[in-house]
C-alpha cells in the first residue's frame, strides 16, 4: 500500500473505532457528572457510583447473577463431560445426534428459548411449573453450544483416543482413564469456553426477563428497570455491567493467545 | 449397558428443556384456539391481522436493513484491516472483541443517553441546527435501526475477516502483472472468492437481528410491532398465555431464520461448485 492510502484506511478504521467507542464513553461520562443539559457537562460526582453501591437491590441483583453464572455454567460442564466419556469411549454414533442437539440452541438465541420453555411448563401446577427451575434450564441450553464447542476442541487438540487406548493398555479402567487423564489434560481448554459462557450469562436479559421477572431479578432486569427511574443510576450500573464483561472476555483473550500461538508456530 | 447412564442426565436436560419445549411450541401453533382441533387458524390469524402483519414486514425490514449496512462498513473495516500493520490489526481486533460485547439493555440505554429525547447528540444537534440530530426519534423503526447496525458492525468484521485472510497476496501480484486493474482485481477476483464469507456472514446477521430481544424491548417497550416483541408479549403473565398465537408467531420467527440459512447454504454450495469448475 502507498502512503496516501495507508493514511485513507488508518483513517477510516479510526472513525468505526471512535463510532464503536462513542456510545459507551459518552455513557462513562454520563455517569461521572451531576448534568448533561448543554454541550458539555459539569458537576463530576461519585454520587451516581455512591448510590448504586449503597443500594441492596444492585447487590443482590449482582447476587442472583452469580448464581445463576456459576450453577447453569458448572451444571452444563458436568453433563456434557459425563456424555462425551459415553461418545469418545462406548459408543460414537451418538456424536451426531450431540452435535445438532448442542448446537440448536446457537441457531435460536433467547426469545425462542424462553418462550418455548414457558409455553411447555408454566401453569401445569407441577414443580416443573416453577420459575426458578426453568430458568436454570434454560440457561443451561443457553450456553450448551459454547461449552460444547470447547470441550470438542480440547478433546480433538489432545488426540484423547490414543490417550485412553493407552491408559487401558496400561490396566486402567476406562471410565478411571476419562476421569484421571483425560480430563485433566482439557480442564484448561474447557476453563476458557466456561468464562465465555459466563459472559453469556452475565449478559442475558431476554432469559431473565421472560422466564424469572421479578420473581428473580439479574443485573440486566435491574438496570432494565431502574433505567426510566435514575438515567444517572442506570448509566453507572452500564458501566459496572461493561466493566465485568470486558473482564471476562479479556481473560478468555489473554489465555487463548498462547494456544493460538502453538498452533501458528 | 451402564456406561450409557452417563448420557443419561444430558438426555434429560436437553429433552426438558430443549426438545420437548421446541415439539411442544410446534404443536401449539397448530392447535386451534378455541376448539382444541388441528388446524391452520394460527396462522390464517396472524397472516391476516395488521398488528401481525406489520410485526413481519417491520422484523424482516429492520434486520435487511441493519444487515446490510453492517456488511458494507464490516466489508471495508475486513479489508482495510486485512491491509493494515500487524500492531493496528491486533488493536482493532481487540477493539471489535470488546465492542461487540456492549449489546443488549447496555447499549440501549447508551443511545438514549446519546440520541434519547434529551440525549447529548439531540441536544447538540439542536444548538447546532442540524435537523436530523435534533428531530431524531430514537423509540421508533428508524432508532431501532440506527441501534441495530451498531451491533452488526463488529460482529460483521470479526467474521468477515477470516475471509479476507484467505485472500493470498500472490492473487494480486499476479493480476497487476497482468494489467488488470484495481475494480477487475475486486470484481472477478476477490469478491468471488470472497462470496460465501460474505453471504454467510449476510445470513448471521439477518437471524441475529431476527432474534434481537433485549436491546428492542428496552427502547420501544411493547409499543412498536416486531416479531420478537409480540412473541414475548404472547407468554408474559401466569395468568393468560396465547400459546396458539405465540406458538405461530414463534414458528415464523423460526423458518425466517431457516430460510436466511438455507440461501446462505444454497449460495455457498453454487460458489465452490463454480471454483471447483475453475
Amino acid at each position: 500500500m502507498n502512503r496516501r492510502s495507508r493514511l485513507f484506511a488508518g483513517i477510516f478504521l479510526i472513525l468505526v473505532s471512535c463510532y464503536l467507542l462513542l456510545p459507551f464513553l459518552m455513557t462513562l461520562v454520563y455517569s461521572l457528572f451531576s448534568e448533561w443539559t448543554d454541550i458539555l457537562p459539569h458537576g463530576f460526582t461519585l454520587r451516581n457510583y455512591g448510590n448504586l453501591f449503597s443500594d441492596p437491590e444492585f447487590w443482590s441483583s449482582i447476587a442472583r447473577t452469580l448464581v445463576l453464572c456459576a450453577v447453569s455454567v458448572l451444571l452444563t460442564i458436568t453433563v456434557l463431560l459425563l456424555a462425551m466419556y459415553v461418545i469418545i469411549a462406548v459408543n460414537r454414533n451418538l456424536r451426531g445426534f450431540m452435535q445438532i442437539v448442542c448446537m440448536i440452541p446457537y441457531a435460536l438465541q433467547g426469545v425462542i428459548l424462553s418462550i418455548s420453555i414457558i409455553s411447555i411448563y408454566s401453569g401445569t401446577g407441577t414443580f416443573l411449573s416453577n420459575r426458578l427451575l426453568m430458568l436454570f434450564g434454560a440457561y443451561t441450553i443457553l450456553v450448551l453450544p459454547y461449552i460444547y464447542q470447547g470441550i470438542c476442541n480440547s478433546l480433538n487438540a489432545i488426540s484423547s483416543e490414543t490417550l485412553l487406548e493407552a491408559a487401558q493398555v496400561l490396566g486402567c479402567g476406562k471410565f478411571r482413564a476419562y476421569l484421571q487423564v483425560i480430563i485433566p489434560n482439557i480442564l484448561s481448554g474447557v476453563f476458557i469456553s466456561a468464562l465465555l459462557a459466563e459472559s453469556i450469562v452475565f449478559g442475558d436479559f431476554v432469559l431473565a426477563n421472560n422466564i424469572a421477572g421479578n420473581n428473580y431479578q439479574n443485573i440486566q432486569v435491574f438496570l432494565n428497570r431502574r433505567m426510566f427511574k435514575s438515567s444517572g443510576l442506570a448509566s453507572a450500573i452500564v458501566v459496572v455491567i461493561f466493566a465485568v464483561v470486558l473482564l471476562i472476555t479479556g481473560m478468555v483473550l489473554k489465555l487463548q493467545k498462547p494456544q493460538t500461538g502453538r498452533e501458528n508456530g | 449397558m451402564t456406561e450409557f447412564l452417563a448420557f443419561l442426565p444430558f438426555l434429560v436436560i436437553v429433552v426438558c428443556y430443549e426438545l420437548l419445549p421446541l415439539c411442544q411450541l410446534a404443536v401449539s401453533s397448530f392447535t386451534e384456539k378455541t376448539s382444541g382441533k388441528p388446524g391452520f387458524e394460527n396462522y390464517i390469524k396472524i397472516f391476516t391481522t395488521p398488528l401481525y402483519q406489520q410485526s413481519i414486514v417491520n422484523s424482516v425490514r429492520i434486520s435487511l436493513i441493519s444487515a446490510a449496512v453492517g456488511l458494507v462498513v464490516a466489508f471495508f473495516a475486513a479489508d482495510l484491516c486485512h491491509e493494515a500493520k500487524e500492531g493496528t490489526r491486533r488493536r482493532f481486533t481487540m477493539l471489535l472483541n470488546m465492542m461487540s460485547n456492549f449489546s443488549g439493555v447496555p447499549l440501549a440505554f447508551a443511545f438514549m443517553v446519546l440520541m434519547g429525547n434529551t440525549g447529548v447528540l439531540t441536544l447538540l444537534g439542536k444548538k447546532a441546527g442540524i435537523p436530523f440530530l435534533a428531530n431524531f426519534n430514537l423509540y421508533s423503526g428508524n432508532g431501532l435501526v440506527l441501534v441495530y447496525i451498531y451491533f452488526q458492525i463488529p460482529l460483521a468484521t470479526l467474521l468477515l475477516l477470516p475471509s479476507f485472510s484467505g485472500l493470498r497476496p500472490e492473487w494480486r501480484e499476479a493480476a497487476v502483472i497482468l494489467k488488470a486493474d484495481p475494480l477487475d482485481y475486486w470484481l472477478r477476483i476477490a469478491i468471488p472468492n470472497l462470496l460465501p464469507g460474505i453471504l454467510g456472514t449476510l445470513s448471521v446477521l439477518f437471524a441475529n437481528a431476527l432474534a434481537a430481544f433485549a436491546t428492542a424491548y428496552a427502547i420501544v417497550m411493547n409499543n412498536y410491532a416486531l416479531l420478537a416483541l409480540q412473541i414475548t408479549s404472547k407468554y408474559k403473565g401466569d395468568v393468560e398465555i396465547d400459546k396458539a398465537t405465540g406458538g405461530a408467531l414463534a414458528m415464523v420467527l423460526i423458518g425466517l431464520m431457516v430460510l436466511a440459512t438455507a440461501v446462505n447454504d444454497c449460495f455457498t454450495k453454487k460458489s465452490t461448485q463454480g471454483r471447483r469448475l475453475v
